[in-house]
Formats: C-alpha cells, structure tokens, sequence
C-alpha cells in the first residue's frame, strides 16, 4: 500500500480507536500518534513534489455510485498538504491542555479526538481526490466535524444556536457547489476534474455560470463578506484550538478549491479577475472594519479571517487579470502574494487564537472590556500573542509584511496599459493600504487592552501560563511567523510547485521582487533585537513611579480607556458597517429614585440590515428620500465632489 | 561622498528644521524665539538624564522609543535628501518606508497603552484612527506619480516631469496631498498641536507623557527625523533642476526645505488647530485630491504611452 493511501487508514482507524479506547489520556495519544504517522507519511509522498518533481498520481478503486477515484497530487495539493496536517497535530496537542479541565472533571475526549482525526483525513481526501463526488464527501466530512467540534460545550444553549448557524451556512454553500457540479456532469456526463477541465477551457456560456455558483460556494466555506454572517458566532462559541483551526486551515480549502478550478478553467475572461479582486477587496475593507469594536478577542480574531481571506483574494484577482493580459510577472506576485498570505496567515491565526484560548483559560474571560494587565500574569502568552499581532498587522519584518508587500508590487505593475486599468489597480492598494492601516489599529487594540495596563474588572487569579502542551503549539507558530518573515524563501519553497501550475509563472520573479525587502526587513531585526536587550539591560534597575495622571492623583483602573472608548471615534465614522446594539434603562426625573444601565454589544452589521430591510424596507427608502431635500448642504456637497472627480478625469483624458 | 553627505544631512538637518519652524512660529507671534539648535540641545540634555518608568508599565514602554527610532531611520535611509540619492534604493522601496513608518507608530501607541493612563490611550486611538486614514493618502500620492513616471523606487519616483497641463495637475495634487500626509505624520498643526497645553487636545504629545530622559530623547529624534523626511519628499518632488552640475541640486534643495519648514511654520501660525473631529475630514480632502492627481493620469492610456 502506498504511504499516501495508509496515511488515509491510520487517520480513519484512529478516529475508531479514540471513540472505542477508554481514558481521555489514552484518546489524545492515539490521536496525537495516528495524526503524526499520517503527516509524516504524506510528506513523504509530497515531498518530492514539492521539490519540483512530477505530480504523484494514482487510481483508488471504489464502489458502485463513485467508480475508481483518480489521485493526484501536484504542486498546489502538496502545498495545501504540507501545513494543514502538522498544523491540525498542534491543534490536537493544544486541546489536551485547553480541555484538561474539562477532560479531567469526567467528560468524554474521545469523540472530540475522534473528530480531529476526521478533519485530517479530510484534508487528505479534498486536497488529493480528482473525482467530484469524492470531492464533496471530503468537503462534508470536514463541515460536520467542524460543526460537532464547535459545539463541545453544548449544554450552553449560545453555542448550540452557533453551531447550528454554522451548520446551515456551510449547507447553503454545499448546495451551490452541488449545483455547479451538477452543471458540469451535465455537459461532460464525467465526475472527473479532468474531464470538467476539458469542458471548462471551451468557450461556453455556461462557464460563467459556472464560475459564479464555484465563487459564491467557496466564499461561503472561506468566510468572505457577506457571506460572513456565520463566522463571528462559531468562532467565540468553539474552543480555541477549533476557532484555530477552522480559521487557519479548515476554511482554507475555500481557497484551495477556487484555486483548483481557476486552474481547471484556463486563461480567465477580464471580469472575472475583476470580480475576484474587488470582491476580495470589498471582504478586506469589511472585515477589518469589524475587528476595530469587537469586545470578544475570539470574535475579533475571526473577523479578522475574513480580511485576510479577502487579501490572498484579491492576489488571486491581480494573478487572474495578469493571466488575462498575458503579462507573467503580474499573474506570478499576484497568485504568489494570494498562496503566501493565506499560509503565513494560517500562521499566526492559529498562534494568535491559542493566545485567546490560553487567556480564557487563566481568567475564564475573553472580553477586553474586562481584561488588562495580562502581560505581568501570562509573560509568555503575552509574547507570542505580539508576535502574532505584529505579524497580522503585516509590519515588517514578520511574515504577514511579506505577502501584502508582493501584492503591492502585482497592483503596481508597469506592463498593464496605462489609463483608467492602472488607475483602478492603484484604487485598489489604496484599499489594501486603508485595510493595513486599520488592522495594526485593530491588533494594537486588541494587544494593548488585553496585555497591558491594568486589568479593568477584577479577574480571578490565573493558575500561572499556559501549560507545556499549549505553550508549544504557540511557541511553534510564533517561531514560524518570524521565521517566515526573516526568510521567505521558506514559504516560497512551499508555494513553488503550485505557483508554477500556472502556465508562465516562475518563481524567480518572486524571489527577487522579495530580496531587498528581506535584507532590509533583517537589517531591522538585528536592530530592533539590539535595542531590545539593551534597554531590557538598561531600564532594569531605573527609577519607578505612578503613571503620570496629568495632575489628578485619584486615578482608579475604570478610569483607563476602554474596549469602546478606543473604538468610538473611529465607530462613529464607518457607523455603516459598526452596528452596535444598545440596551439601556437610563435613569429618569431630577432625583432618580432607580439607577441607570447601559449596554452596548456591537452585533453584525449584515445580520442586523437582512433583519432592518425584511422589517422595514420601503420606510427606509422613504426616510432617505424625505431626508435628500432637507440637507441641500449635503447633495451640494456630493455635487461639487462628482464635479471635481470628473473634471480631473476629462483632464487627464484631454492628453490623449 | 554622497553617502555621507546623505547621512550628515540626517543626521543634523532634522534639529535645523525644526528651528526654523519654530523661528517662522516666533517671527509670526513678534518674538525672538529660541536658537535654530534649541531641539538638539534639549536631545542632547534629555540624553543625559536618568528614566523614570510607571509602576505599571512591562518591558514593552522601554523598548517601544528605540523601535519608533529605528524604524523611522529605517525609512529615513529610503529616502531622497538635499538632492542627494537615498542610501538605499528598491523597486517599491515606498510600501517598506510606509510600512516601518507604520512599525514606529504601533510601538509608540503599545508603549502609551502600557501605561494605563486614561488620556494616553486616548492619544493613541486617535493616532491610530488617523493614520490609518492617511495610508490610502500616500498610496494614492505615489500611485498617480507611479502612473505618470512608470518608476516604482523613491529615488527614480521623485522628482516627476511636468510635460503638459494634465502632469501638472497631477503634480500640484500630490504635492498638496504629501503637504497634508507630513502634517499629520509629524502632528503639526492643523492637525495636532505639539505646544498645546492641554493633554485632552494633543495626540502624539499625549502618548509620550510618560517617556523621560533617553527615551524621550529617541522619540524627539524620531519625530524630527519624520518632519525632515516628509518635508524632503516635497522638495524631492517639486525639485526644478535635479540633473543641473554638482553643487546647484543640493542649494536650491536646500533653499527648498528652509521654504517647506518657512510654510509649515507660518500655516502654524496663521491656522487654529482643527477640531479632532474635523480632522478626518481633512484628511479626506487629501484621498481626495490623490485621487484627483490619480484620475488625471488618465491620459497615459494607449495613445499617450
């Protein structure tokens, strides 16, 4: 037997073993070991093709509905292979820390090991299976047993209502996908990809059809805006270790399938780069928006999923238009940039939800409005969660600079024809520039009020740091981070075999757009470590007083800034898309003989309009429509700004 | 020699800078005001000062100062002075110096968190707020001189031709637009003032209350160092002649920056400070007048290449 197909066997036959064994420790070793052999023996199969070897192929004969499913594994499968396996180990070993409690008061681990395991052979079936059918058996055994492992804390009815949620959105995106599936075997009579392809690269009207219904499915598994809605719930109702790997890996065969049949379809028409790039553009700005008033970390942390889904999707939409315009170098930095970011963001996504698990592990809380002062109680989480923070915010010299910065230099490109193209590009990293922007002030925030300061309620006492099994896994992936940002070639070499499925790609264009970048990016490290010790050394032994409280000296920690207050400014100004619910009993007359409440609770902003139009549609238009003629100042002004707009576009357009 | 001549001039011309906003501030108000080198004697004497930390504070608030150094000399090596070349030049060397400017800022808003203090949270959220509203201003500014020049370095970027009546539109747009990205990068007024005396009003001032002695003095150098490059990119920009024989770019670059710090001193002088929440909004005016200079580039479609 192939070590590929045995892999599949050891995941399956441990998954039974974890459910059937008795003693929680047992289940987890079982799992830890069936779950290793398997990655070790897919990256023995892998290997060699992600050296730059041929495709590994292969035919497993199955029974009667599916026929003999063709393997094949090239370099964009490989890719896909190499991380999401070990990374599932980790989260696997980080369960037994984060559930010990848990697992300890009695509660049976074996299903919840059982349904890891399954997610890994998942991972084995989608990323390996030529044939449709198989395909979407991959794709429900990784939706399940997501949705099961969400819910391990059932009996709370918030969780259940997430999982269910979760449940029926990944359903919705399974239907579409059937449907263009359907499609498919309904003009090639085949369930082969191979065969889908040989369809899908003939001019054909259904192969816009086609794409759209493949889109929309794999934003839904992907989480892009607005097909989002989902996402906020599960990932603060799901243990860390869940939330981790769903957003990191789980819903990367999203991307993976959109790379799959981008590869299949051939040179795509102008529209459909277009679309992939400004619906991912639209998903970045979104979703970044939302991480700035979350008061859940874990929430946060999954909004912020859906920005940097929609960052490698908008490398795709530049790699899709380069591949268009036939101009190589921008379809390599873009799909590049796309396969980079989506790896190095499975990075320290993972790294940063293990750092929220770890906190609600030592003060059963992830509500920033609560927490401060953390850094003192948990020095190490606090490290990597940095670490992670810095590399999500995309600042040199960590890793998540590295794919936003190719993806600069594929919207910048001097082959495209000049005019309004270019000029859309450059919008476009505008955008791109805005979403970075707000995501170092979303992660400052998120950092700052969690890990330093003091904390704003009062907290139970942490039973120390995160234990050895959780620590490791964070302490991996922050290495990975800053490994990955100081040499990228590493990542680079992962990607290369799947950078050059694309006809015309080649990965030296990368490498050397990368170069100068990395050697100034560790010019600054070597700097920034310097610095680090020498003021570590420095300030030791200096002087310490009270923080300076411009005079007033009755400071006390409700005073600090909070969760909301560092938000509000910025909430008032996108207030489109930061809906906040209020629930507030104020208190009324001269002497109130009741005292006031105020809550606020920032809710969804798509959830909440579907509600607002279905409630009360035709009133909002006529609301807007009776406002227009009361603020002339305002249609005026809107005027003037069309005006000057197309006034500097018919100048431009003058030099021709 | 024109690496160190690059490197002198980062290294002093910052302090002079600031004297010379600060004189143009005293001259306006009927002062004498104080020497042209009163910032490097003050660096100077915060240097030789001990630091106090807040008890609250980790290890974070004593290494952010020296991170906002780095990275803002980072991006200060990147850039083009007095009509020199920059000391380092990259295709797309503009996204790392945004990039390190944006490394320095998050330091700087951690340290002011670490704090605990109500009015230093307060400064970083609005300098994280307006920065982030600033980054499409400076794509959008580089974008349109990327599309009319097809160069993608600071160094080959800057200055841009001006061949007809659409370039220098687009010409005037950024240059006022990088006018409006340096005032607020390096928190001048109408932006925010750095000699307010009232900690509620100030946004980077307000962060660094707690730094004392050579932290301090890190920060200062690092924001004059700001100033100076914002303030060399305009120059850079509107340089007339920077082909002309050896000695002539750098004077009438020289005469150039003593004209930007002149101009920002007296729009200091002249202006009241913004509301904060007027700020954003002229912060807008800028995307918009970028994407003014980007929509005029239009001409270099098929025809005009």
């Amino acid at each position: 037997m192939h070590e590929f197909l045995f892999a599949a066997l050891v995941l399956a036959i441990g998954a039974v073993a974890a459910l059937l064994l008795p003693g929680n420790r047992t289940r987890g070793w079982i799992a830890l070991t069936t779950q290793g052999i398997a990655a070790v023996a897919v990256w023995v199969t892998i290997a060699p093709v992600l050296a730059g070897g041929a495709p590994w192929t292969a035919t497993l004969p199955w029974a009667a509905p599916i026929g003999d499913v063709p393997l094949r594994i090239d370099g964009l499968g490989a890719f896909f292979l190499a991380w999401s396996l070990p990374m599932t180990w980790l989260g696997t070993l980080y369960a037994q820390g984060y559930l010990g409690a848990g697992l300890r008061a009695g509660r049976n681990g074996g299903p919840h090991y059982a349904l890891l395991n399954l997610t890994a052979l998942s991972f084995v079936i989608v990323y390996s299976v030529q044939n449709a059918l198989a395909f979407l058996l991959g794709w429900e055994i990784a939706a399940v047993a997501a949705w099961l492992l969400v819910i391990w804390d059932y009996g709370n009815q918030k969780v259940r209502f997430a999982g269910f949620n979760y449940l029926v959105s990944t359903q919705v995106g399974l239907f579409v996908l059937v449907a263009a599936f359907m499609l498919l075997h309904g003009r090639t009579g085949a369930m082969d990809f191979a065969a889908f392809g040989t369809f899908l690269q003939q001019p054909d009207p259904q192969r816009s059809t086609i794409f759209l219904l493949l889109g929309v499915a794999f934003a839904l598994k992907a989480a892009f805006f607005p097909f989002h809605t989902w996402l906020p719930r599960a990932h603060a109702a799901a243990p860390a270790h869940v939330s981790a790997l769903m957003s990191g890996v789980i819903h990367k065969a999203g991307l993976f399938g959109f790379l799959r049949f981008a590869l299949l379809l051939g040179p795509p028409e102008e529209w459909m780069g277009w679309t992939v790039l400004l619906f991912g553009a639209l998903s970045a700005f979104a979703g970044v928006l939302y991480t700035v008033a979350q008061r859940d970390l874990k929430r946060l942390l999954g909004y912020s999923s859906t920005e940097n889904v929609g960052i490698a999707a908008m490398g795709f939409g530049v790699g899709c238009l380069g591949w268009t315009w036939q101009q190589p170098a921008m379809m390599t930095l873009g799909f590049g940039a796309g396969l980079l970011h989506l790896f190095h963001h499975a990075v320290f996504k993972c790294l940063l939800f293990y750092a929220a698990g770890a906190i609600h592990r030592a003060v059963h809380t992830v509500d920033i409005e609560r927490l401060g002062g953390l850094a003192r109680v948990l020095p190490y989480t606090a490290t990597w969660f940095l670490v992670g923070a810095v590399a999500i915010a995309g600042l040199p010299p960590l890793n998540g600079f590295v794919g936003e910065f190719l993806l600069f230099q594929g919207l910048f490109t001097g082959g495209v024809a000049g005019g309004e193209p270019r000029i859309a590009l450059v919008a476009m990293a505008c955008v791109l520039a805005f979403v970075g922007g707000v995501g170092a002030l979303a992660m400052t925030r998120a950092f700052g009020l969690t890990f330093l300061g003091v904390a704003r309620q009062r907290l139970p006492a942490p039973p120390g740091d995160a234990p050895a099994s959780m620590a490791w896994p964070m302490a991996l992936h922050a290495v990975a981070a800053v490994g990955l940002g100081l040499v990228p070639s590493a990542g680079l070499w992962l990607i290369g075999g799947a950078l050059q499925s694309f006809p015309g790609a080649r990965v030296d264009t990368v490498a050397t757009a990368l170069t100068p970048a990395t050697w100034l990016g560790r010019g600054l490290a070597v700097v920034l470590l310097l610095f680090g010790v020498l003021a570590w050394w420095r300030g030791r032994a200096r002087r310490r007083s009270p923080t300076w409280g411009c005079g007033y000296n009755a400071v006390s920690v409700r005073m600090q800034y909070t969760g909301a207050s560092f938000a509000e400014h910025f909430g008032r100004l996108f207030a489109a898309f930061l809906t906040t619910r209020r629930r507030e009993q104020l208190p009324t007359a001269v002497f109130p003989s009741a005292s006031g409440r105020l809550q606020t609770q920032p809710v969804d902003a798509v959830e909440q309009r579907i509600f607002e139009v279905l409630g009360r549609g035709d009133a909002m238009v006529t609301d807007v429509a009776e406002r227009v003629p009361e603020r002339p100042r305002l249609a005026f002004l809107a005027g003037l700004l069309v005006l000057l707009l197309l006034g500097a576009w018919l100048l431009g357009g003058l030099g021709r | 020699m024109s690496l160190v001549g690059t490197l002198l001039a980062l290294l002093l011309l910052p302090f002079l800078l600031i004297g010379i906003v600060q004189r143009t501030r005293s001259w306006w108000a009927g002062r004498r005001g104080p020497g042209l080198w009163q910032s490097a004697f003050d660096v100077q004497r915060l240097l030789r000062k001990q630091s106090v930390y807040s008890t609250t504070t980790t290890p974070l608030f004593r290494i952010a100062p020296w991170v906002f150094l780095a990275s803002a000399v980072g991006s200060a090596l990147l850039t083009p002075v007095l009509g020199l070349p920059p000391v380092l030049s990259f295709p797309f060397d503009f996204v790392w110096f945004l990039y390190a400017f944006g490394l320095g800022r998050v330091a700087i808003m951690l340290a002011a968190l670490d704090t605990g203090s109500s009015f230093e949270g307060m400064g970083a959220a609005r300098e994280g707020l307006f920065a982030s509203l600033l980054e499409p201003v400076w794509f959008a500014a580089f974008g349109a001189l990327f599309c009319l020049t097809d160069a993608t370095s600071l160094a080959e970027l800057l200055p841009a031709p001006i061949t007809g009546l659409p370039a220098a539109t687009v010409v005037a747009a950024v240059a006022l637009a990088l006018l409006v990205a340096v005032q607020v990068e390096s928190a001048r007024v109408p932006v925010d003032d750095p000699a307010t005396h009232l900690e509620l009003t100030m946004i980077h001032e307000v962060q660094v209350l707690d730094h004392s002695g050579p932290d301090l003095a890190a920060i200062q150098i690092g924001s004059a160092l700001k100033l100076f490059i914002g303030a060399s990119l305009l120059v850079a920009l509107l340089h007339p002649c920077p082909a002309a024989p050896a000695p002539w770019p750098q004077l009438v670059a020289a005469g150039m920056l003593i004209g930007v710090a002149v101009l920002i001193g007296t729009i200091e002088s002249l202006v009241a400070r913004l509301q904060l929440r007027m700020v954003p909004w002229y912060i807008g005016a800028a995307l918009l007048l970028g994407t003014v200079g980007l929509l005029a580039t239009a001409w270099r479609g098929e025809g005009g290449r």
